[in-house]
């Protein structure tokens, strides 16, 4: 058997790797540290539209966690269920648990979960047009009591990582680049002190090199600032690259999970999700059909 | 107010009627202003601001009429319209909030009847008169200076009308409650996901909506009597706001200068070929033809919904 590696490491004493994700999380709570445990959830919106069926993930404190999967696969429902933003779209989670930081997640408004330490980084940007580069990150800090003078230390802090925006603070955020724009969003959410960043699709439109420089700065962020995230992301590869575990969702379901490094080289994941098939792109529902292979460190759902 | 025998009073007279349409138009942008607020803040139209205009009005006459003195009655009345705001968001946009907009339009309009009915209930049906100790006549020391009439009333409604655009600008500008709401007038997503709570902004925008509905209604309640007719002179922030854009601060400011200057104008100097009283329409044409021109409105940036 191989060894674990990646999030394994911090619970050696996790058990058989072919355990099921739900009865993982269970084990997890009990044996580890983990800030946010999703189980065996599932989300309908405007109350007939399933988004998710049963999805269970665990993010260990401290580390980067990727949810990958295609359009429409549930990644953006699933950050949503944690930051309760779904409220705001007539979605609902019906069944299964959510917890954060050792408190369930049910009644919750977004504005008390930034309160607890979690921000959501919503996809698309989403900055404030009309407010400058400085004021868009400013506006994070609203659920903060924050003296004039402890915003100028915050700022700095948060120009220490994002050299960029500081000579465009007094930009108007909507004509900055697209990357400058992904910057903003996530200082903006830093800027609220969070524990826990829910990053979705952060590397969307953006050139290659942006992407690398964003994701660099993702990575300062969780050394230094010890911010745990939840990254959903389309593109694998470089999410993989960055972070610690990786779950791959489809149509609501989780379909495999392992250490970041046991999907970077497992086949199916190659051959679906980083482009490197010669077949043109299947689903994993239909290869798990073709073939059942045991992974030594990976866990089918 | 014509005075003849002077080479210049034909363009003098042009000056005055300019200047009293420009005062007059302060009250426009200040109602407009109400308009765009909370456009901005909810991208709903707020069909209820003419009956607020009018329910406030009414309810400060009430207030005085009860013995309260003029600063206590003002701020009572400001109190009211905040607890109104905090209403309207719990009960009315609270519930609302995953509607569409056409909803929450249907339920201003509903509001608005709402507090029409509400305001005569409590206060009665009969125009009030209300005296804020300034006459609609001519200023001594302007007609000495310059030669110009300009009526103190004007000129008293065009000072306070700046001075609450300028107060709410640098609210706006430099309050943390301001920063809020320009967040979540672009974004109300975004802004939310960062922890601003919605409904204090909404509350924020209904007081300030509210503040402004009073003064303007005390204005022109002062010229022409507390009465039921102020709801449809309220509705001339419709043209501004067609002239301004929906959503632009400025846009309302110098949309209700050209409404107030140009109907003016246009009622002196074209009025007298259609037998007068054009002023109440005339607004409206202006607006059409700005339509035709700038469908967005001088400062909006994107097509509003017709509603
Ligand atoms: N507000 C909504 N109302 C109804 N259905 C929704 C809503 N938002 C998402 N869905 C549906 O839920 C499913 C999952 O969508 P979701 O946005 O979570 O996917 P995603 O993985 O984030 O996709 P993408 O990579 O395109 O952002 C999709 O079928 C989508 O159509
Ligand atoms: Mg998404």
């Amino acid at each position: 058997m191989a060894p674990l590696k990646g999030l394994f490491d911090v619970r050696p004493s996790c058990g058989t790797p072919n355990r099921p994700a739900a009865n993982t999380a269970i084990f997890m709570t009990t044996e580890t540290d983990n800030i946010l445990e999703i189980d065996t959830i599932e989300v309908i919106y405007d109350s007939v539209i399933a988004a998710l069926h049963d999805v269970s993930l665990t993010v260990p404190r401290g580390k980067i966690v990727a949810l990958l999967g295609g359009n429409g696969a549930g990644k953006s429902t699933t950050l949503k269920a944690v930051s309760t933003m779904l409220k705001g779209e007539r979605g609902k989670v019906t069944k299964g648990t959510i917890t954060y930081d050792g408190a369930a997640v049910k009644n919750q408004d977004p504005a008390d979960m930034v309160g607890l330490g979690l921000v959501q980084v919503l996809e698309g940007r989403r900055c404030f047009g009309h407010l400058t580069v400085e004021e868009n990150i400013i506006a994070g800090a609203y659920s903060r009591k924050l003296s004039r003078a402890d915003i100028r230390n915050e700022l700095e802090k948060i120009y220490s990582y994002f050299n960029r925006l500081k000579d465009r603070r007094k930009s108007q955020a909507g004509f900055t680049s697209g990357g400058e724009q992904q910057m903003v969003a996530v200082a903006r959410a830093m800027m609220a002190k969070p524990k826990m960043l829910l990053l979705d699709e952060p590397s969307m439109g953006l050139a290659p090199q942006l992407v690398a420089e964003i994701f660099n700065i993702v990575n300062e962020l969780n050394q230094n600032e010890g911010v745990s995230i939840l990254l959903a992301e389309q593109n694998t590869n470089v999410a993989l690259r960055n972070a610690d575990y990786g779950y791959i969702i489809e149509t609501g379901h989780v379909m495999l999970h392992g250490t970041a490094e046991s999907l970077l080289n497992d086949e199916k994941v190659k051959e679906l999700y980083l482009g490197i098939s010669k077949e043109g792109r299947k689903n994993f529902r239909d290869v798990l059909r073709e073939e059942s292979t045991d992974h030594a460190d990976l866990h089918h759902s | 107010m014509h005075i003849s025998g002077w080479p210049m009073t034909e363009f003098l007279f042009f000056i005055e009627v300019v200047v009293a349409g420009l005062l007059a138009g302060t009250m426009y942008s200040l109602v407009a202003l109400g308009f765009v607020l909370i456009y901005k803040a909810s991208s709903t139209f707020n069909f209820a601001q003419g009956a607020m205009v009018f329910f406030a009005v009414l309810s400060f006459v009430g207030f005085m009429e009860l013995g309260l003195p003029f600063v206590l009655a003002f701020f009572v009345t400001i109190l009211l319209m905040a607890l109104l705001g905090f209403a309207t968001e719990r009960l009315v946009l609270k519930p609302l909030m995953n509607q569409s907009e056409d909803t929450l339009l249907m339920a201003t309009i509903g509001l608005g009847f709402v507090l029409e009915g509400l305001a005569q209930a409590v206060w009665g049906v009969e125009v009030r008169r209300l005296d804020l100790g300034i006459g609609d006549f001519p200023i001594q020391w302007i007609i000495d200076s310059t030669g110009l009439f300009i009526s103190a009333l004007d000129l008293t409604a065009g000072l306070v009308a700046a001075v609450l655009i300028i107060g709410l600008a640098l609210i706006f500008k430099y309050t943390k409650m301001g920063l809020g709401l320009r967040a979540v007038a672009d974004d109300p997503g975004a802004a939310s996901s960062i922890g601003i709570p919605l409904g204090n902004i909404m509350l924020l925008v209904w007081t300030a909506a509210g503040i402004v509905a009073l003064v303007a209604g005390m204005m022109w309640g002062a010229r022409a009597g507390v009465q039921f007719a102020l709801v449809d002179l309220a509705l001339k922030a419709l043209p501004v706001l067609i002239i301004g854009g929906f959503s632009s601060i400025p846009g309302a400011i110098v949309g209700g200068l050209i409404i107030g200057a140009s109907e003016k104008v246009l009622e002196v100097y074209v009025g007298p070929y259609f037998g007068g009283a054009i002023e109440g329409w005339a607004p409206f044409v202006i607006a059409i033809f700005f339509l035709l021109w700038r469908p967005e409105g001088l400062f909006g940036e994107k097509i509003i919904r017709r509603v």
